[in-house]
Formats: C-alpha cells, sequence, structure tokens
C-alpha cells in the first residue's frame, strides 16, 4: 500500500501543469515571526461530477495546511461566514473576502473523471485584485490529500522561496510494537507506518537528502551494524559490519558518503563509507569517544561530539580528517549536533540542572541559545526548511517527538509508546 | 515426572544448598559422590537419610563456584542454568565513567581465575550504561565499559579470542526505573556465557 501511494504520488507530481508561469517569489514577507499574511479560502465550486469524500478531504487539508506555518494564517471561520458570494460578479465576491480581513484569498473549482479528480486553483492577492498563482492538478481521487499538501507547499513557497512541509516526512524509533523498530509519518505525525519488523534493536535512523535512503543502526545480526533502507521498496543492506557501535549515520551533502561512529578497541572512532557500502575509511583517531557525527550542508566538514577533552562536547572536523577544532566551551555536556539547512546554526543536546534542554548555536556569531522546556529534551532535528525543529521530550510523560509551531509552542506528534530519533526530510523519494 | 522435571527440580534444589557450602575447598565429581559430600548436603538440606539428596549432589557441585582445574564437564550442560548459576559477576561502574573501580577490580580477577580454570569457556561481555546520556552516546560508553573489562582480563592472562564483546548502551536496562537506584544498576558490564 505504502509503496504504491509513495509511486503514483510521484506520477502525480509530474502531471501538475502550470497555466500561468509564475514561479518568482511574487510576495515578500519581511521577517517570519511578524505579521502573519491572512488567507482566505473559498469552497471550491464542482464543474462536474465528483467524489464528494475526495474533495472534502482536498479542502480541509489544505485549510489545515494553510494555518500551519509562520508566514500565513488562516483567515478565521467565523470571518469568512459573513462573505456572501455576488453571483455573477466574482470580482465584488473578492472585494468581501477582502473586507472581512483576508489579505489572500484562494479559490478554485473541482471537475472530475472517472476515478480523476481535477483541481484548478488560484491564488489572488486582494490589494492589488490580481492573480498571484494559478495551476491545475489532476491526480486519482484516493490522492486527493496529496494534491492539498502540493497546492499549500506551492503557496508557501510563493510566500517564502521555498516550499512548505506538508509533503516532507520524519523518520524515528519506535517501540509501540513492543521492540523498537524504524518508523515514518509525516510532519504532524499523521499516517504513521512501520519500516522494519526485525523484533530487534533499531537506532539512529538518517536520512539521505534526496529522500530514497534511511540509514540505521540494527541489532538484527546480533551485534549493531549499519544498513541503508529503501523506504519505496521495503529492501535493506549492510553498509558497515565493523567491530563496535556502527551508529550515528549522517549522510554526505551529494548522497555518496555515510559518516558514522565505531571502532575496534574501546574507543569509538568516526569512519566513512560509501553509502553504496564498501571499505570504512577511519576519519578521527582520539582517544575516548567520538559520536554522533552531522556532515554539514556544503559538505565541507563534519560536526561531532567527542570526549578527547573530558566531558562530551561538541568538536568540527574538516571532511578529510583535518582542521580539528573544539565548538563548545559553556556546556558540561553537548552532544547530539544537527546542522540547520541554512549551515550556519547547529541545534544540540545540553544539559541543564540534570535534564537534557536543546541549545542553538551560531557559527557566525558563537551566540548559544538554551531552549528552556519542561522534561528533558534532546534529539534535536530541523524542518527540511530550516524554520522549526522536531526533538524529543518526556514533558508528557515517556519520550515522544514534538515540533514546534509557528509561534515556537511544541506540539506533540506522537503518542504511542516511546519515540525517539527523529529524522526529517522534505520528500520521499 | 518426566526425567527432565526431575532433573530441573534437583537442580533447584541444588541451587538453593549451593550457597551453604561454596566455600568448601573440596567439591564432589558429577558421578561419584562421597560419603562426606553426601552428609554435607543432609545437612544442608536439613533430612536425615534422604537418598534423593545424595542423588541431587552433582547439581550442587555444578551449582557451587568449582576450583581451577576443574573440567567443564562439571558445569551445567543448558547454558541457561549455566549463565543463571553466576559463576561470573557483573561489574559496575560510576557515571559516565569507564574506569574500573578498585572493587570492580577484585571482582573481575575472581572472574578471571574462574575462566582460566574453564579454559573451554567462552563469554560475551555487554557493556550497559543508565539512562541519562543520550543513546547513541551511551552505545559508545558501553562499548568503551565493555572493553575496560575484556583488557583488564586479558592483563591477567584470560584469551582475549573466548571473550566477545558487545555495547547495548541503555537499551537492555536491568532496571526500569528513572532514578539512582535504577541507574546504578544498569551502570555495568554483564557477563554472558556463550559457550562452555
Amino acid at each position: 500500500m505504502r509503496q504504491r501511494a509513495t509511486g503514483a504520488g510521484l506520477a502525480f507530481a509530474l502531471l501538475a501543469t502550470t497555466a500561468a508561469a509564475q514561479e518568482e517569489v511574487y510576495l515578500k514577507v519581511t521577517s517570519p515571526g511578524l505579521q502573519r499574511v491572512v488567507i482566505g479560502v473559498a469552497p471550491f465550486t464542482s464543474r462536474s461530477a465528483v467524489d464528494a469524500v475526495a474533495t472534502s478531504q482536498f479542502m480541509n487539508t489544505l485549510r489545515t495546511d494553510l494555518d500551519q506555518t509562520a508566514v500565513m494564517g488562516l483567515l478565521p471561520e467565523e470571518n469568512a461566514r459573513l462573505v456572501e458570494p455576488a453571483p455573477g460578479n466574482p470580482g465584488l465576491t473578492r472585494q468581501r473576502w477582502r473586507s472581512v480581513g483576508a489579505q489572500l484569498l484562494l479559490d478554485g473549482t473541482f471537475s472530475g473523471a472517472g476515478n480523476q479528480l481535477v483541481v484548478e486553483a488560484q491564488l489572488w492577492e486582494l490589494t492589488s485584485g490580481e492573480i498571484a498563482y494559478s495551476r491545475r492538478f489532476q491526480a486519482g481521487n484516493a490522492l486527493a490529500a496529496t494534491m492539498a499538501h502540493t497546492l499549500a507547499n506551492e503557496i508557501v513557497r510563493l510566500l517564502t522561496g521555498q516550499p512548505g512541509p506538508f509533503l516532507s516526512r520524519i523518520a524515528f524509533i519506535s517501540d509501540r510494537s513492543g521492540a523498537k523498530e524504524l518508523w515514518l509519518m509525516r510532519w504532524d505525525g499523521s499516517d504513521p507506518q512501520q519500516l522494519t519488523t526485525h523484533r530487534s534493536i533499531a537506532l539512529a535512523p538518517a536520512w539521505s537528502p534526496d529522500g530514497q535512503w534511511l540509514a540505521f543502526t540494527s541489532f538484527l545480526r546480533g551485534q549493531p551494524q549499519l544498513f541503508v533502507l529503501r523506504p519505496t521498496q521495503g529492501s535493506f543492506k549492510p553498509i558497515s559490519t565493523l567491530p563496535g557501535v556502527n551508529t550515528s549515520a549522517s549522510f554526505s551533502p551529494d548522497g555518496k558518503q555515510v559518516v558514522f561512529a565505531a571502532g575496534d578497541d574501546g574507543n569509538t572512532h568516526l569512519w566513512v563509507v560509501p553509502a553504496e557500502g564498501g571499505t570504512p575509511v577511519q576519519l578521527t583517531t582520539t582517544r575516548g569517544i567520538s559520536t554522533q557525527p552531522a556532515w554539514s550542508p556544503n559538505g565541507r566538514q563534519i560536526v561531532f561530539t567527542s570526549t578527547m577533552g573530558g566531558s562530551p562536547q561538541l568538536y568540527a572536523i574538516d571532511a578529510e580528517g583535518t582542521n580539528l577544532r573544539r565548538l563548545t566551551f559553556e556546556d558540561k555536556f553537548a552532544d547530539e549536533a544537527a546542522w540547520a539547512p541554512d549551515g550556519v546554526r547547529l541545534a544540540y543536546t545540553t544539559q541543564v540542572d540534570g535534564r537534557f534542554q536543546i541549545a542553538t548555536l551560531d557559527l557566525r556569531t558563537n551566540a548559544r541559545a538554551v531552549i528552556d522546556g519542561p522534561g528533558s529534551n534532546e534529539s534535536p532535528c530541523w524542518s527540511p526548511d530550516g524554520t522549526t525543529l522536531a526533538f524529543v521530550s518526556t514533558r508528557t510523560g515517556r519520550k515522544q517527538i514534538f515540533i514546534t509551531d509557528p509561534l515556537g509552542r511544541p506540539r506533540q506528534i506522537t503518542n504511542d509508546g516511546n519515540n525517539t530519533q527523529p529524522s526529517w526530510v522534505a520528500q520521499v523519494q | 515426572m518426566s526425567t527432565a522435571k526431575q532433573l530441573a527440580v534437583l537442580t533447584l534444589a541444588a541451587l538453593v544448598v549451593a550457597g551453604a557450602c561454596s566455600h568448601r575447598k573440596t567439591l564432589v565429581t558429577p558421578d561419584v559422590p562421597t560419603p562426606e559430600s553426601a552428609t554435607a548436603s543432609s545437612t544442608a538440606a536439613g533430612t536425615e537419610g534422604a537418598t534423593t539428596v545424595v542423588q541431587a549432589e552433582p547439581a550442587i557441585g555444578s551449582a557451587g563456584t568449582p576450583e581451577a582445574g576443574v573440567s567443564a564437564s562439571d558445569l551445567p550442560t543448558d547454558l541457561v542454568e549455566l549463565n543463571r548459576a553466576g559463576y561470573l559477576k557483573d561489574a559496575f561502574f560510576d557515571t559516565n565513567k569507564a574506569d574500573l573501580r578498585d572493587d570492580t577490580r577484585e571482582l573481575l580477577a575472581a572472574n578471571a581465575a574462574w575462566l582460566k580454570g574453564h579454559p573451554t569457556v567462552k563469554v560475551q561481555i555487554e557493556g550497559h550504561c543508565d539512562e541519562r546520556n543520550t543513546g547513541e552516546y551511551n552505545l559508545a560508553l558501553g562499548w568503551r565499559r565493555a572493553f575496560a573489562v575484556k583488557d583488564y582480563l586479558g592483563s591477567l592472562g584470560v584469551d582475549a579470542g573466548r571473550i566477545g564483546v558487545i555495547s547495548y548502551g541503555e537499551e537492555k536496562p536491568f532496571a526500569q526505573g528513572h532514578d539512582e537506584s535504577a541507574w546504578s544498576q544498569n551502570r555495568r558490564v554483564h557477563f554472558a556465557i556463550t559457550g562452555r
């Protein structure tokens, strides 16, 4: 089922056609976190017989998505209800949307044939009265939600230059089936899918940047080994069977190599192995523990955790294994570094009063900030657009995955069992 | 009662008695119980002239701590039983440390002596951690703890080829709580006998 859905999703993307070539950023938003642009969504009209379940799913998904980002907010329902459509005068109708507070208006039509749904959508900039965006989508009724996510992504891209998160997915580890297995869910926690049924211990998932491969550690064969898995095909293979922990994989930005931690004596070192498998090359030789590598977005350096100076701290090394330097000095403990896509900021796990907390470090200014939250908070992971973080918290009891919403408020997206080690990708390919 | 069940019951009885006689220097050989051992176990069991206790003697011998030089055939054939007998003691660690404490070294010296006395026995050394580091860091810390133990056993003359090493980090805690009493139980290296 999962494989079919993904394959069909790809076909659908190819069918999306541009009615008005409008690729540039049309509407500038000065800074996220300031005033959110208010968008109204008019009920789409049906031009022919359509599947009511599919269109209802489309509208609900679209409305939910459009209220989820920092850059825009959905016009409140009580305002939208005040708008009386002016028959035969769409311009007047749009004026009425503007009068109740909408700055943007999305309207459109449904039509269908057989099990296909066609959506034609227009985005109006209500001050100027001009069309900001217009596009036609077609897919099977079963993909109505995917069509809505794609449209919502496009609208966010129009506002920010970066697509929205609505097709992104988070890989994670859950024990909800009784053993620690690899799972996948949508960015909002919906549609959880179990990727492994090893009944062993799976750990530390990491996406390839193109969303094709997941690297992870499994005790499936006794000793922990490093595997890569293709979620759309369900197949997986080992890429490191070195002695030691074989964990904490991170892909190079071109997806060709994987840096990870292992070691054949009591020390744990960083190694690099071709993503397809091959002979691992040792990157670090310092005594103690070196683990949790994270390859920088430009590929030039790798940040990792090491005890070479005593307590665990963050260090950076060039991808060739030279130019070692320490990054954290104010933390008793620093671990689990994650690069923001901008290549400037790191999120990591620190310790405050015996509890884990998420911290950020700006590598240009060395500005450090601790995000103080209830419970113990760890394993930060950036959203693909770098605007928000997923992390693991015990604030509601067991370990659960949270994301921060547009206003910086935490939102729990898992409930069942313990859920840990999120890794977020823009789209599974 | 089947023979297997009978054996299990006898072995259990033997395990209870073992504590009382584990200090004895001389241990019985499996098939020829001496009058001396029969008396000892009768006394320990609190029954006079109970022939079933005499029959249990071989199991008593294997549940205690055999002297160096006793062959592996004295050990229970079942690995689960062998591990349950507790010949090899687990080593415990301070928070976020992989250094061997003095009491740990003493304990490991006893383990090393037993291993040298049972040269065919193979063990897997499992490194474990409490939950107070991140999961992946703990995997590396458990690995370091396990190797600290392996290296020390090696320095005492135990052949490294008999010792497998694995780290479970915080993934298989012995105690489930979230306080020091649980954490101190979970900062350990566990000995699992994998072959006799």
